[in-house]
């Protein structure tokens, strides 16, 4: 973050917009009408006010692929880049038949035969039709994903930054971990450290939590209220220059006693080094899956990873999309964010959330925050 | 729409706390009520604060874009008291929920096509044939299995039954809302406090969330603003309109002294949303003419507050802020005189908009309604004024939500 506001860097810019305009070529689409902040920043470039949680769909970024004209939902220009001049910006509008109206006068939108929305409501897709009238509208999140999944080296610059935000904002957390403290003033901390690294947009909030001894996944304690003993887990989330950073530690609170918290960052590091090692060029994400399973480790409640970039990129690899991360190859490019956890009754919970690259000769782990399995000298974690 | 099963006369009305089980039945009345209104029989509902509204479940939110990828979804039946409800497990999210086991499932994944054919089958085994659906959103690869999913015809928008069920809060929501602007404005005190030339815009950030979670709060719900304004509206940023632009985004600029800040912030407590802004003035005392334009700010809004109550429309509250301000209109072009506000930071109405006057005029306030009034004032040379007010709709006028001083300006 700078002392202005200033659209993403012209490399960037440039790089994405020729990914995406070749996949509205492949995907044989005319017109893209974007809502969704990320793709509305691949496309554009500008910063957007953060809003927490999901918005509904409406023309935020309309895209020729003829002319390549972006034409943009904001009021003002600070942030905009130079090539989307003035007359193809459009201020904040509540009646959507004001909308409308800015897309029927948008060149190429009247012979348009395809128009592509990354998501729809009901009600715009009546309307849409009246600003496209010779347009079929079909779905152009594919075209979008398919140019997200993989990343621009100068996209991979930019998330290595947001990573960078991340880790000091964790590190900082851990550092008051302590007996006594609570969930809510460690993430209080963490936003605050976040904050205090220049990201006022958090990605994620889940901040920390005591692991349960009793469950494998719920909180431990209602109060939040933090003892010697516990297994805390930490997530670090933000959204700098627009790129998802995410990396999450877990840390034990007070002296280590006995043998079975060794074992359980033992167990997690068995598991990761599988996890990692399925991060392989060539090799479906469905390996990932299988990580767990050749690691005799339950798999966890959430996804096991997902593609990190402007918010979520493919894949997202669960056990609910079994078939599709099975049909989903890595690629060189590809970024993700990848969740290693374990448990154990009477102990509690190994969280570990790492940030890998997929590279040609393989795997890159991106992030390198500490953790207490390479403190306690037991192995690299 | 049937009215409130319990109304908000007085202060006195609004539990400290809110019982949530209470919450979540008068809520769950509320939208069967407006489904029943609109002859829908089935709702789905993505959007994350309408299945906060239906479920009664709160999370801490994720950024937009990864959102909608990992998001809880509700199904509403008419004929069923209790929602169903399917929500991914992010890391240590609270489990605490009023809905019974047997309607609380796995996450759904509506962005690829495998996890819209689980959700086919899920729908096709819980709404009944000949049902008619509502949604609020629709993913690529649900619209590439719509025949499927509504295998009786195309949805109707959910939008307009749960904005329906929002307008009128409970007395519980209206707990939620004020404890979420407690919690606001108690951290923005120490903000405040630190206000100084050669203090960041993003210290200011970081001071309040961090306040703001210890005491409570459940996700911050909006980038905060802490806008420096142009000495004069030309020397602004360029906007379609000619007029301010507002918000501009927080940086790392230094505060100097003499600054006027246009702030907002928000967050949320237990799902719903605090709002919060005032005008602030960086190591200075306001001048003659910067206190002139507080009062003429505040005799807006005491015109405006005058005419509010149940049975007046969002016209007869813009007819008074412009009368107040010298027949023109005291807000920006590309926002509101004011908004309602709940499990979103912006709920219909919006007074004073493109949706036009005859909009407005057919707007009428129920008792129970939350609204944020925010008029703005500007003259060049001054920053302007620029403050937010909630208040809660009744029979008799309104109550107040709101409860911070407008120092440096006034009391």
């Amino acid at each position: 973050m700078a002392i202005e506001i200033l659209p993403d860097e012209r490399a960037l810019r440039i790089g994405r917009r020729e990914r995406a305009l070749a996949q509205m070529e492949a995907h044989d689409l005319d017109v893209l009408v974007l809502g969704r902040q990320a793709n509305v920043r691949y496309f554009s470039g500008a910063p957007q006010l953060w809003v927490a949680g999901t918005r509904p769909f409406g023309p935020i970024c309309t895209v020729v692929r003829s002319t390549g004209e972006i034409h943009l939902n904001s009021t003002w220009d600070e942030g905009i880049p130079d090539d989307i001049p003035h007359h193809h910006l459009y201020g904040l509008a509540w009646n959507p038949m004001t909308l409308i109206e800015v897309l029927k006068g948008i060149e190429g939108a009247a012979s348009a035969r395809r128009v592509g929305t990354d998501a729809l409501t009901p009600s715009f897709a009546r309307l849409l039709p009246m600003a496209f009238p010779k347009a079929e509208l079909v779905d152009g999140e594919l075209a979008m994903r398919a140019a997200r999944r993989i990343k621009t080296p100068d996209e991979v610059a930019v998330l290595r930054g947001a990573l960078r935000v991340a880790e000091d904002a964790l590190a900082i957390a851990v550092g008051e971990l302590r007996n006594g403290i609570t969930e809510q003033t460690l993430a209080g901390v963490l936003f605050e450290a976040e904050a205090a690294g220049g990201v006022s947009t958090p990605a994620t909030q889940d901040a920390a939590w005591v692991t349960s001894r009793e469950h494998p996944w719920r909180r431990a304690r209602r109060d939040g209220r933090v003892e010697n003993g516990d297994l805390v887990a930490f997530s670090a989330g933000v959204l700098a220059d627009g790129y998802v950073g995410e990396v999450g530690r877990t840390w034990p609170v007070g002296d280590v006693e006995g043998s079975a918290i060794p074992a359980l960052y033992g167990r997690w590091k068995t598991l990761w080094d599988r996890l990692a090692a399925a991060c392989q060029p060539g090799q479906p994400a469905s390996d990932l899956l299988a990580a767990y399973v050749a690691a005799n480790e339950p798999l966890p409640p959430m996804p096991v990873a997902h593609g990190l970039g402007l918010g979520f990129d493919p894949p997202v690899v669960t056990p609910e999309l079994r078939a599709t991360a099975a049909q989903e190859i890595l690629e060189p490019g590809m970024v993700l964010s990848v969740t290693g956890y374990v448990w154990q009754e009477g102990v509690g919970a190994v969280f570990g959330r790492e940030a890998v690259l997929v590279a040609p000769d393989g795997p890159e782990v991106l992030t390198h925050s500490p953790s207490w399995i390479s403190r306690a000298g037991v192995g690299i974690g | 729409m049937t009215t409130s099963l319990t109304a908000v006369t007085s202060a006195r009305d609004i539990p400290d706390l809110p019982d949530r089980a209470r919450m979540y039945r008068e809520s769950g009345t509320r939208l069967r009520a407006a489904m029943a209104d609109n002859g829908v029989d089935a709702l789905i509902l993505l959007g994350n604060g309408n299945v906060v509204y239906a479920t009664g479940a709160s999370w801490p939110l994720l950024d937009a874009g990864l959102s909608h990828v990992e998001r809880p979804v509700a199904l509403v039946l008419a004929d069923d008291e209790h929602p169903h409800l399917f929500m991914p497990f992010r890391e240590g999210a609270a489990a605490e929920s009023e809905i019974p086991s047997d309607h609380l499932h796995g996450p759904l994944f509506l962005e690829f096509d495998e996890g819209v054919d689980h959700f086919a089958r899920v729908l096709s085994k819980l709404i009944p044939a000949g049902a008619t659906v509502a949604v609020d959103e629709l993913t690529g690869a649900m619209r590439r299995a719509a025949d499927r999913l509504f295998p009786g015809g195309p949805p109707s928008d959910a939008a307009p039954v749960v904005g329906a069920a929002k307008l009128v809060k409970t007395p519980d929501q209206i707990a939620c809302i004020r404890k979420a602007c407690r919690i606001t404005e108690e951290a923005v005190v120490d903000v405040q406090k630190a206000l100084a030339p050669g203090v960041r815009q993003i210290d200011l950030s970081a001071q309040f969330v961090r306040r703001a979670f210890e005491l409570g709060a459940t996700a911050n719900m909006l980038e905060a603003i802490w806008q420096v304004m142009p000495v004069t509206k030309a020397a602004g940023t360029w906007t379609t309109h000619g007029d301010l632009a507002l918000p501009l985004l927080t940086t790392e600029r230094e505060l100097a002294a003499g600054d006027v800040l246009w702030t907002d912030v928000s967050i949320t407590y237990t799902g719903f949303c605090s709002d919060f802004g005032r005008t602030w003035l960086v190591g200075d005392t306001p001048s003659a003419r910067q206190q002139d334009q507080f009062h003429q700010w505040r005799d807006i809004l005491d015109a405006v507050l005058k005419v509010t109550k149940a049975g007046v429309t969002s016209g007869d509250l813009a007819r008074a802020a412009i009368a107040a301000n010298r027949g023109q209109k005291p807000w920006l072009p590309h926002f509101y005189l004011g908004h309602s506000i709940g499990t979103n930071a912006a709920e219909m109405p919006m007074i004073g908009t493109d949706l036009g006057e005859e909009f407005d005029d057919n707007f009428v306030f129920p008792a129970g309604m939350v609204l944020v009034l925010e008029p703005v004032v500007f003259h060049d040379g001054t920053g302007g004024y620029r403050s937010e007010e909630i208040v809660v709709i009744t029979e008799n006028g309104y109550v107040s939500l709101t409860d911070y001083p407008y120092t440096p300006y006034g009391d």
